[in-house]
């Protein structure tokens, strides 16, 4: 099982809140999202692993187990190609669930008129395997959020 | 060997929409399919998080190699949904 934490402080709000069909209709896979609360932050690392993919918008984890967590930093932030993000680790790196992974401020996403709301995605993982710990409202940044069995 | 060579034609390369387009199409197949790189090693087409770490982006090329019934027909299939821009 793995337990999956809270990238970023702000409200869980669930995937189908998400402004984009590729998530709130699950084609990415289950989990959650959190709208961010608007103020410059770190996003942190939601499980222990090796960073597979990191872009400054969002990044890939992948446990020892093969499991990979998709951590997405607003929606339509490719666009940004980078600006207003800062990244503290490296593709490749070695990191612990909650360490510090990339910098920015929701604030100035949406700002520029883009959601900065945080999808947290299991990825490949089967139907029914992903119960919610936080369902809606008030979390932390490395709060437990969701369980993956 | 049904195979098909495709450039990405979208703007984000096969990740996001493209991507989990690309891998819901493929894991509705009940045959084996891979993509790689020209030259590269061949991943699952049914698992988002090997497509991810692909890293396909815009402009690339991609080898979509699937084997068995309807192989063809779903070839076109994943080959269409990374011709769009």
């Amino acid at each position: 099982m793995t337990t999956v934490l809270a990238p970023v402080a702000g409200s869980v709000v669930g995937l189908a809140a998400v402004p984009d069909p590729v998530f709130s209709e699950g084609l990415v896979g289950p989990g959650t999202a959190i709208d961010p609360a608007r103020e410059p932050g770190k996003v942190l690392a939601p499980i222990d692993g090796t960073i597979l993919k990191l872009h400054p918008h969002a990044y890939v984890i992948v446990g020892e187990d093969g499991r990979g967590v998709l951590v997405h930093l607003g929606i339509d932030t490719v666009q940004l190609r980078g600006e207003g993000f800062r990244l503290l680790a490296s593709e490749g790196e070695r990191v612990r669930a909650g360490q510090p992974v990339v910098a920015w401020n929701p604030a100035a996403i949406e700002a520029g008129g883009r959601s900065p709301v945080c999808p947290v995605v299991a990825l490949d993982a089967r139907p029914g395997t992903v119960s919610a710990v936080v369902t809606a409202g008030p979390v932390r940044a490395g709060d437990e959020l969701f369980q993956w069995d | 060997m049904p195979e098909r060579k495709v450039i990405v034609e979208s703007e984000v390369g096969l990740h996001a929409r493209p991507a989990a387009t690309f891998v819901q199409t493929a894991a509705k197949a009940p045959i084996d399919v891979t993509v790689a790189k020209p030259g590269g090693a061949p991943v699952s087409a049914k698992s988002i998080l090997s497509i991810l770490a692909l890293d396909v982006r815009h402009g690339e090329a991609i080898v979509i190699h699937a084997e068995g019934e309807g192989a063809d027909q779903l070839l076109d299939e994943l080959a269409a949904i990374v011709s769009v821009a």
